[in-house]
């Protein structure tokens, strides 16, 4: 059977509906409050977007504004993540998707280099002890 | 074993970033600040496992199922390297006295310092005989096991509020576990069955920071049942202009027009449906054309039928009394009069309708 054959059509959002709700703007106020933060003190700091009621216009509206930078980091572990730098360097764009895909936390990062991206001291030390392990077999 | 969390996990090949994301996405849907993500991982990475006993009693095991098969079994099953399951009568390899003598030893070794986690309900009639294991009732094990116990989970909405034993007209006299113990803290994680990430984000905060998160009235959670599923439904805009769906198959139903008058439960069900969602954030009720049945509410299954649209709009703590007017007056001739009218539609070959179901 031919999925034809099943009487139910998708009608997809007509354009301008999800419109943006105004809550975008003040995020890039504290955004920037965080950077100066961030070169005064060296406090890292972040903004859970999925605690927030915005839209995905506003999310677009967000990511226009802040841009792309030089910076894009992939990290697989349990689904992927993007760690992206924006245009506007130390500010990231977080984004965990489970391993189906979905996206289940999205975060604005503040820090020079986001807590994800570093080695743990303690596994650089694991790591240490495979590299003399297979020194010593040479 | 003991020894930190983050050893356990490593052996099983669960990187520490793999472990850091999954605080993150933890602590944003328990509606923490971002760094309490950092600070969940670090303690957790570094805490001994607490002794869990978890007893089923009247139940289904459908709560069983939603977190052990949840869509992620790694991550979800991270709850298990948190923990020491002890007793688990599904989950465990021993079996009758065996098991019993575990969950004994459990309790003798840990007394004053396990987590008791329950399922299903406890049935009070003919002094607790019709829900036994190893001879003994329900009412009596729960009563022994809270003694030593830290704390108590009543995972799912019969064991938080009684659920569908206790349905009218509740034959084997089912209770809630909040009705038997009084002296001990209890956390009710209701659901039917109940999202599998509220009951690790329970568990991470116990390990994090050593006690039980804050709670509402009902003794649930706030982080996860603070708002109604009507809060944070997406088809709320469509509630706000008073478009709806009329049938299932209308022009409204197939865009994705607001279920109230199909009988929604949103505007009175606390839960974290509309959020979380299920299957791996795939979908959720709503999302998939029903409306909430109010699953995570006392009463539920007696709230007046499921596709009868509430008759006030939006004032959260309306449904319980709902429930007991209707439980109470018309429940069991309504009951019987729909049983008898899907009789008869089943001889004719026609359909049953919404229709025939809601006419009393
Ligand atoms: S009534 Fe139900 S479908 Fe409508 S907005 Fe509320 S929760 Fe969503
Ligand atoms: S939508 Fe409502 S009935 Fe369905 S699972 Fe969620 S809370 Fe329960």
């Amino acid at each position: 059977m031919s999925l034809d054959a099943i009487p139910i059509h998708v009608v997809n959002p007509t354009p301008g509906e999800s419109a943006l709700t105004g809550n975008a703007p003040p995020l890039l106020r504290e955004l920037a409050e965080q950077v100066r933060r961030l070169l005064e003190t060296g406090e890292p700091s972040a903004i859970d977007l999925s605690a927030l009621p915005l839209t995905p216009a506003d999310l677009d509206w967000l990511r226009d504004r802040l841009g792309s930078g030089e910076i894009a980091v992939t990290l697989q572990a349990n689904g992927e993540s993007t760690l992206n730098e924006t245009a506007c360097p130390g500010v990231w764009w977080v984004t965990h998707h489970n391993e189906q895909g979905a996206v289940t936390s999205q975060f604005i990062e503040v820090a020079f280099v986001p807590e994800l991206v570093k080695a743990h001291p303690q596994d650089v030390a694991i790591g240490l002890e495979q590299l003399e392990l297979s020194l010593s077999g040479l | 074993m003991p020894g930190p969390l983050i050893e356990s996990l490593a052996r099983q090949g669960i990187t520490r970033r793999t472990f850091l994301k999954y605080c993150a996405t933890l602590a944003s849907m328990m509606a923490l600040p971002p760094s309490a993500g950092r600070a969940m991982a670090e303690a957790m990475a570094a805490a001994r496992r607490p002794s869990v006993i978890w007893l089923p009693f009247q139940e289904c095991t459908g709560c069983t199922e939603s977190i052990t098969r949840s869509h992620s079994p790694t991550i979800e099953g991270m709850i298990f390297d948190m923990i020491s399951l002890d007793y688990q009568e599904t989950l465990m390899a021993a079996a009758g006295h065996q098991a019993e003598a575990a969950r004994l030893d459990a309790m003798q070794d840990n007394a004053g310092k396990y987590l008791l986690i329950v399922d299903g309900s406890v049935p009070l009639g003919l002094d607790g005989a019709y829900s036994c294991i190893g001879g003994r009732s329900n009412v009596e094990m729960l009563k022994e096991a809270a003694q030593g116990a830290a704390a108590i989970v009543a995972v799912g909405t019969c064991a938080a509020f009684g659920g569908i034993p206790k349905a009218n007209p509740n034959p084997t006299g089912a209770v809630p576990v909040s009705d038997i113990v009084k002296d001990r803290p209890i956390v009710n994680i209701p659901g039917c069955p109940p999202i599998p990430v509220v009951m690790t984000g329970v568990l991470a905060h116990y390990l994090t920071f050593g006690s039980l998160p804050e709670l509402d009235d009902k003794g649930r959670p706030k982080a996860f049942f603070g708002e109604t599923i009507h809060d944070r439904c997406y088809r709320r805009p469509f509630y706000d202009r008073g478009k709806f769906a009329k049938t299932f198959d209308d022009e409204g139903a197939r865009n994705g027009w607001c279920l109230f008058e199909l009988g929604c439960k949103g505007p009175v069900t606390h839960n974290a449906c509309a959020t979380a969602k299920w299957n791996g954030g795939t979908s959720w009720p709503v999302e998939s054309g029903h409306g909430c049945l109010g699953c995570s509410e006392p009463d539920f299954w007696d709230a007046g039928g499921f596709y009868k649209a509430l008759s006030v709009p939006a004032d959260p703590l309306r449904i319980a009394g709902v429930a007991a007017a209707a439980g109470a007056a018309v429940g069991v001739g309504l009951s019987f009069a729909n049983r008898a009218k899907k009789g008869a539609a089943k001889k004719a070959h026609q359909p049953v309708t919404l229709a025939d179901l809601e006419k009393s």
